[in-house]
């Protein structure tokens, strides 16, 4: 089927399946259906640590957020939202700043019906429907809802998404076109499975989703590194997310996050 | 323990079993003042902890652990029932707004189809193509109007359930089935052709089909989708431009191309005959009466035989101006004529006038199996031509031996021209012998090729109109080797004599040629003579007469001794007339009658030749009949050869006659 003829909605099916609830369920969220949990049942069995894992990734999300609010930052562009769960951005933003704007992007039905729900009544926050894949879609549509102003920094966010992204859908040129389109100044946080840390484990995850709609492709670190080409990293770098800005002291051991992130700042 | 230092332990045994997303001092603060309300209101520390989304897995166990050394178990009891209520209250929530997001997504879902499927109805609806989505056993599921009206029912839904193929021209049932599986087998996108439909009144439609597959969501094939246009105007149209180009506008009937056409499809074997008409006299009724009266008569014409090729289901056509072909199943040829000729010899009034027709007809009966339509053509119009020589309605059947012998000699006349122009004509030269001495006069200029002898040349000439320029050329040519002869062997040199054909002995220009051509090669006038065909002289023309005051020896060629002949010897002077005939053998009546006539002409004071002598009792036979002189004796030699022998001859020949 053409890429045309599937932009009409594939319908809704509980009984598939999605990463976004999936996530949500890792999460301790109640946003989920009984196949989500039954695949977060596989998924906990090939990486226990999967709860700790979505955790970090969730909290990497909000200090990376208040991190670009230190820096200036007051609009985000939350590629790959998926489902409102605990502690989304533009909660996050706006408890810091009131006049914090976020535009979320994801492309599946339900996930996108539920961000409306949430963000009704919040003037300066809306989702996107759209395949973040296609980034001038995506940056049309972001420009038309009048959140975003292009000619100011914003905050681009990819937190656990271009994991879900084959190598033939060329993610690096997707992210450049995100860094092209966005002024000096602007911040891209990202995060990514990687199979350097316990590449056992991440195997299992591997396969467990396989068969699932959001196979999961891990890259290494000098992959990561590749799609920051055009920003600097800020410090520390690419690093296990428990080692990224830790608040306090950290208690989480690194070599089981199974997970990178990075802050990149385009000069 | 004081309570800062248990929130502190809480909350760090807390945020390893839950993403709460606040900042530590912010959770901190907040576990310290549930801490502080927990004695009075576990419940209330409960809620807390779950608006908190301290709901991992472990979030309660790791409170428990946290908070018993200090709390009692009775309020730790309350504070986990609550918990578990909080949280059953909570996942109710998610899972209510969950199902919210569904429903909206599904009606946002519901929404976009049905304005996908109302597009598509509109489309469906109203297309001027006729569109059917058939199953792949070709049952159709659903026709718009269009297609019903195409194929004569009155709306779609008349067509749910039928099988489309009921449609299908039966001839182009296997291909069209082909083309379909083609298409659901994945080897092509789609396809498109131009087919006949069957209406349901059973009338074929033409149309333009275009075919395309639908596939569910796993790409499998499911339904095909054909789009329908009817054409069959635009290939009436079509029809209706072929029909000009096949028929006759006046009449209506084939053409002549489209005759031969017709005829070729009918050389299957079958035996045929062929009459190809041409109305006699055809042009008198056009300039007499005008052609409007013609072009009328032409219609009454076709009208009529029209109606005879009917009851003999032969094919007509008109193929000329006046000229019609009918080509029938073998038949009686007799009587065939006789039906063409009554329909045309019934009374015709056309404008007031009453005119009869008749037609000469050539005939082609029974050709053999392997003959061309153009051939037969060919062949029933010179049959055509022989009857018309032969009068009004008048017919003639096709003479394959005779055909065989014009037809050599046209395609010798027609080429002749290329022969002459490579230089394959040749001039010749024959001794013409004087009987009475056996010395030679002179020498004879002849055209030759190809084992044709000169006069069948010079008729051939004549009829292609290359008698004129191949007579100019042979009359300069030789003229300047008699020159070059006379320039070389002086009086040894011999005369040169030239025959000319019909057409130059007629011609006005001629004494300006041979002027022309002597000045050129300065050959001396006293060296040259001229033979005109005596129809010329006859005829009245005076080239004869002009060329003699020229100073310019002539002959009469072709002489028969005629009555007519010898009184043109009273009156043109001429040396000689050349006859040819079979040599008076002595004895016979004939001889006598010969040497009367001979002596008659040599009262008028004219010599008697013969051409076409070739053996010396002829020769001998002529001598003693009295004649002067003879042609042939001895075989034409080349210029060269000529040549040769005058530079040999011991003794010259004597230079005139």
């Amino acid at each position: 089927m053409s890429e045309r003829v599937s932009r009409v909605p594939e319908g809704v099916d509980t009984g598939k399946p999605s990463a976004a609830r999936l996530y949500d369920y890792l999460l301790g969220g109640g946003h989920n259906f009984a196949a989500d949990r039954a695949l977060a049942e596989k998924f906990l069995r090939a990486q226990p640590n999967a709860r700790t894992i979505a955790r970090l990734n969730r909290a990497f999300l909000r200090r990376a957020v208040l991190f670009m609010m230190d820096n200036g930052i007051r609009q985000f562009l939350d590629l790959g939202s998926g489902i409102p769960t605990v502690g989304n951005v533009h909660e996050i933003a706006q408890k810091s700043d009131p006049g914090s704007r976020v535009v979320y992007v994801d492309f599946e039905e339900v996930a996108v019906a539920h961000s409306q729900l949430i963000l009704e009544n919040d003037p300066r926050a809306a989702i996107i429907q759209e395949d973040m894949t296609r980034p001038e879609a995506v940056l049309k549509a972001a420009e038309a809802s009048g959140l975003i102003d292009f000619a100011q920094p914003v905050g681009v966010l990819t937190v656990g998404v271009f994991h879900f992204v084959p190598e033939k859908a060329d993610p690096a040129s997707v992210v450049a076109a995100y860094r092209d389109a966005v002024p000096a100044g602007s911040y891209l946080a990202f995060s990514h499975f990687t199979q350097d840390l316990q590449p056992e484990e991440m195997a299992g995850i591997v396969e467990v989703m396989k068969k699932s709609q959001n196979p999961i492709f891990p890259r290494t670190r000098t992959e990561v590194e590749g799609f920051f080409s055009g920003f600097e990293l800020t410090e520390p770098g690419i690093v296990p997310l428990p080692l990224w800005r830790p608040e306090g002291t950290n208690t989480d051991d690194p070599d089981k996050a199974g997970i990178y992130g990075a802050v990149g700042r385009k000069p | 323990m004081e309570l800062p230092e248990l929130a502190a332990r809480w909350m760090h045994a807390l945020t390893s079993t839950a993403y709460i997303p606040l900042s530590y001092a912010e959770i901190e603060q907040a576990l310290l003042d549930a801490l502080a309300r927990l004695p009075e209101s576990p419940e209330s520390v409960a809620d807390r902890l779950v608006s908190l989304h301290a709901t991992g897995p472990d979030s309660l166990r790791a409170t428990i652990e946290v908070l018993s050394p200090t709390f009692g178990l009775a309020p730790l009891a309350r504070l986990s029932s609550a918990y578990a209520q909080a949280m059953r209250m909570d996942a109710f929530d998610q899972q209510e707004q969950i199902k919210v997001a569904i429903v909206r997504a599904k009606q946002r879902v519901e929404r976009t189809l049905k304005v996908s499927q109302a597009r598509f109805r509109e489309v469906f609806d109203s297309a001027a193509l006729g569109i059917v989505i058939t199953d792949l056993t070709g049952r159709c599921v659903e026709a718009n109007d269009t297609l019903a009206e195409i194929v004569g029912l009155r709306s779609g839904a008349d067509l749910t359930d039928r099988d489309l193929r009921d449609f299908y021209h039966p001839e182009d049932m296997a291909a069209l089935g082909a083309s379909y599986r083609k298409v659901s087998e994945g080897h092509l996108d789609r396809f498109r052709d131009q087919r006949k439909l069957v209406r349901a009144d059973g009338e074929p439609v033409w149309v333009h089909l275009v075919v395309s597959v639908l596939r569910d969501a796993d790409g499998d094939p499911t339904h095909h989708v054909t789009m329908v246009e009817d054409i069959s105007e635009l290939h009436l149209l079509q029809r209706n431009l072929d029909h000009q180009l096949l028929h006759d506008s006046l009449t209506g009937l084939s053409n002549r191309q489209h005759f031969v056409s017709q005829l070729e499809r009918q050389l299957d074997g079958t035996p045929i005959t062929l009459y190809h008409l041409g109305l006699d006299a055809f042009s008198v009724v056009n300039n007499g009466l005008g052609h409007e009266t013609g072009d009328k008569l032409l219609k009454i014409v076709a009208r009529r035989l029209t109606k005879l090729a009917h009851d003999k289901k032969a094919v007509l056509a008109r193929i000329g101006g006046d000229e019609f072909a009918l080509v029938a199943v073998a038949d009686n040829v007799t009587s065939t004529i006789v039906e063409i000729q009554d329909a045309l010899g019934e009374a015709t009034f056309v404008d007031d006038h009453g005119i009869a027709l008749s037609a000469s007809i050539g005939v082609v009966d029974r050709p053999p199996a392997f003959v061309t339509a153009a051939e037969l053509m060919r062949c029933a119009n010179a049959a055509l031509r022989q009857a018309k020589a032969r009068g009004k309605r008048q017919w003639a059947l096709h003479d394959p031996h005779d055909d065989a012998r014009r037809r050599g000699k046209y395609a010798l006349a027609s080429s002749m021209p290329g022969a002459w122009e490579h230089g394959e004509i040749e001039i010749v030269y024959a001794p013409v012998h004087d009987l009475e001495t056996g010395e030679v006069l002179g020498a004879v200029a002849r055209l030759h090729w190809d084992h044709l002898s000169h006069n069948d040349l010079m008729a051939l000439a004549d009829s292609t109109g290359l008698s004129l320029p191949i007579g100019r050329w042979l009359l300069r040519e030789a003229c300047a080797q008699a020159a070059r002869w006379a320039g070389e062997f002086g009086d040894r040199a011999p005369a040169l004599h030239i025959a000319l054909g019909a057409l130059q002995s007629r011609d006005e220009d001629l004494v300006a040629d041979v002027k022309g051509a002597l000045d050129e090669t300065g050959l001396p006038a006293e060296r040259l003579r001229i033979a005109l065909d005596i129809s010329s002289v006859l005829a009245g023309d005076d080239n004869a007469l002009v060329l003699h005051d020229s100073g310019i020896v002539t002959a009469l060629d072709g002489f028969r001794g005629g009555h007519d002949e010898l009184a043109v010897l009273t009156e043109v002077p001429v040396r000689s007339v050349i006859t040819r005939a079979p040599a008076p053998a002595p004895g016979s009546r004939l001889r006598r009658a010969m040497r009367d006539l001979i002596a008659t002409v040599h009262s008028f004071g004219v010599r008697f030749g013969v051409d076409e002598v070739h053996t010396p009792d002829d020769a001998e036979h002529w001598r003693s009949a009295g004649a002067d002189g003879v042609i042939g004796l001895l075989p034409a030699l080349s210029a060269a050869e000529v040549t040769a022998l005058l530079a040999r001859a011991a003794s010259p020949p004597p230079g005139a006659s």
